[in-house]
């Protein structure tokens, strides 16, 4: 028992536009439309020989690993966004301050790389809503806790369905930064960062669940409109 | 003198003759584990397909601006007290119909633990302030550009990181019906109404006439376009900031909603 109780036990709200879910069921649909030619010459040639840009490389990837990155993309999305907004707060103070930036500026790094891997296929920022979260310390620590053991646990889940070594290896380079992040944020928490001899993958059902349940992420408001203006003149 | 070279001279190849050894022993070690093992067959590490460059540290910070919309009606209090004076009561709409759009200035945590978020209100006297429980409250929006309107000048100026990318004349309200000074923000933008007095483009603004307060939906100060272009520049308005067609439109590409507005 490490003394932090499961991250839906902390925040209860939903997943008002349902993004997260909309890119898994790609993400579900394309696995299940697996097909024989895994990952195309191209891709191979770009990362044998390296003559090739990432988005190239990119470009060849099987369609189930494409929906899997988009969905790493969105957890990116949202532990990118996090961080930012709680560094502009301004509220947060010491070690976590200082934590906030160097962890920030890593997820932000990932996010630019999917991004750029992606190119066009990449899926759009979702808007968050991090309902003060960001803007006091314990509660930040708490989130920052669960938003990190999520992650670690969805690229674990993640892993053993990609079908591009290249993808797999990429994946795991991330997985282990995001649980030095886990333990960073849990020490700064004040609980034990490393307690288990195996860490258990979360599906992403699991992890769809765990995000809508937070309200994290919202519709953006809509700042047009049509109506004839009744301003002064 | 020359003794003590020669005697440099052999510990430095000593040492060097026996780095190399240690180099070769290390090396044969691993020749022996890796056969020994089995690990020489193993296949190359592949080549991560993603290239994750240096970590972004934030830049610009001082040019950003944040803002957010009243997602539940809510009072605005004179401080982070449910208990202290209601200032101002919101609404989730603002009269152009868009969500009611406030600049946030800072947060505080009130007595309970309670998060309160001092804003910018769109009421008279302009420049009031309040604050407004995070609960009540949208997403945080950040954008990275201001607008000055310099009243004297004529002119409004765009600016982006801190620089400049857009300057026009305009046009402003007259000594009866002034356009008001101080520290606003531009929260919506309406396109494809029916008005030619208003131009392609008007942007609403948390701006009030101080003089024409029955005007309808309380005399809002707009940004927008004319039909009367050969007026600009000059105290032409009731308070609005008028521009030229062809300057407010390549404005509404360069100005996103949530910019603050600063008129001097």
């Amino acid at each position: 028992m490490n003394g932090f109780p499961h991250f839906d036990q902390f925040l209860t709200a939903v997943d008002r536009d349902a993004a997260l879910a909309e890119t898994s069921s790609r993400a579900e649909a394309a696995l299940s439309r697996r097909g024989l030619l895994g990952i195309t010459l191209g891709a191979v040639g770009a990362i044998v020989f390296g003559k090739t840009s990432v988005a190239e490389a990119g470009a060849g990837l099987p369609a189930s690993d494409v929906d899997i990155l988009n969905y790493a993309l969105v957890l990116e999305y949202l532990q990118a966004s996090f961080y930012t907004e709680a560094e502009r707060s301004g509220a947060l103070s010491g070690a976590t301050a200082q934590a906030v930036k160097v962890v920030g500026a890593t997820e932000r790094a990932h996010v630019k790389a999917f991004r750029e891997l992606l190119g066009s296929r990449a899926v759009a920022r979702p808007t968050f809503d991090f309902q003060g979260v960001t803007e006091q310390q314990r509660p930040f620590l708490r989130t920052a806790v669960a938003f990190e053991d999520l992650a670690v646990e969805a690229y674990k889940g993640q892993a053993p369905k990609v079908r591009s070594n290249a993808v797999l290896a990429a994946a795991v380079g991330i997985h282990s930064v995001e649980a030095r992040h886990a333990a960073w944020m849990r020490e700064l928490f004040g609980i034990t960062p490393a307690v288990n001899a195996f860490d258990r993958p979360a599906s992403r059902a699991k992890i769809n669940r765990i995000v809508a349940s937070t309200h994290f992420i919202v519709s953006r408001p809509r700042m047009k409109a049509r109506n004839k203006p009744h301003f002064t003149g | 003198m020359r003794h003590g070279t020669r005697l440099a001279a052999a510990i430095t190849a000593a040492t060097f003759v026996g780095l190399l050894l240690a180099g070769l022993g290390v090396s044969h070690r691993e020749k022996s584990i890796a056969t020994a093992t089995g690990f020489a067959a193993l296949p190359p590490a592949p080549a991560p397909v993603l290239k994750v460059g240096r970590p972004k540290m934030l830049s610009g910070e001082r040019y950003v601006s944040r803002w957010t919309v009243v997602r539940r009606p809510t009072a605005a209090h004179a401080a982070p007290s449910a208990s202290s004076v209601v200032v101002a009561r919101l609404g989730v709409s603002a009269p152009e119909g868009t969500p009611n759009l406030l600049a946030v200035l800072r947060a505080r945590t009130g007595a309970g633990g309670a998060l309160w978020v001092m804003v910018r209100l769109p009421v008279l006297p302009n420049g009031t302030v309040g604050w407004v429980s995070r609960r009540s409250l949208g997403s945080y929006q950040v954008v990275k550009t201001h607008l000055v309107v310099d009243r004297r000048r004529l002119q409004a100026t765009l600016y982006q990181n801190g620089k400049s990318v857009f300057t026009a004349p305009v046009g402003v309200g007259t000594a009866v019906a002034p356009t008001p000074a101080g520290d606003f923000t531009i929260r919506s933008k309406l396109t494809r109404y029916a008005s030619p007095f208003y131009g392609p483009v008007a942007f609403g603004t948390t701006a009030r006439s101080a003089v024409l307060t029955d005007w309808p939906d309380g005399g809002f100060i707009g940004l927008h376009g004319t039909n009367q272009p050969g007026l600009i520049p000059g105290r032409i308005s009731h308070g609005c900031i008028r521009m030229r067609n062809e300057d407010i439109v390549r404005l509404s590409r360069l100005m996103p909603v949530g910019t603050p507005l600063a008129i001097r």
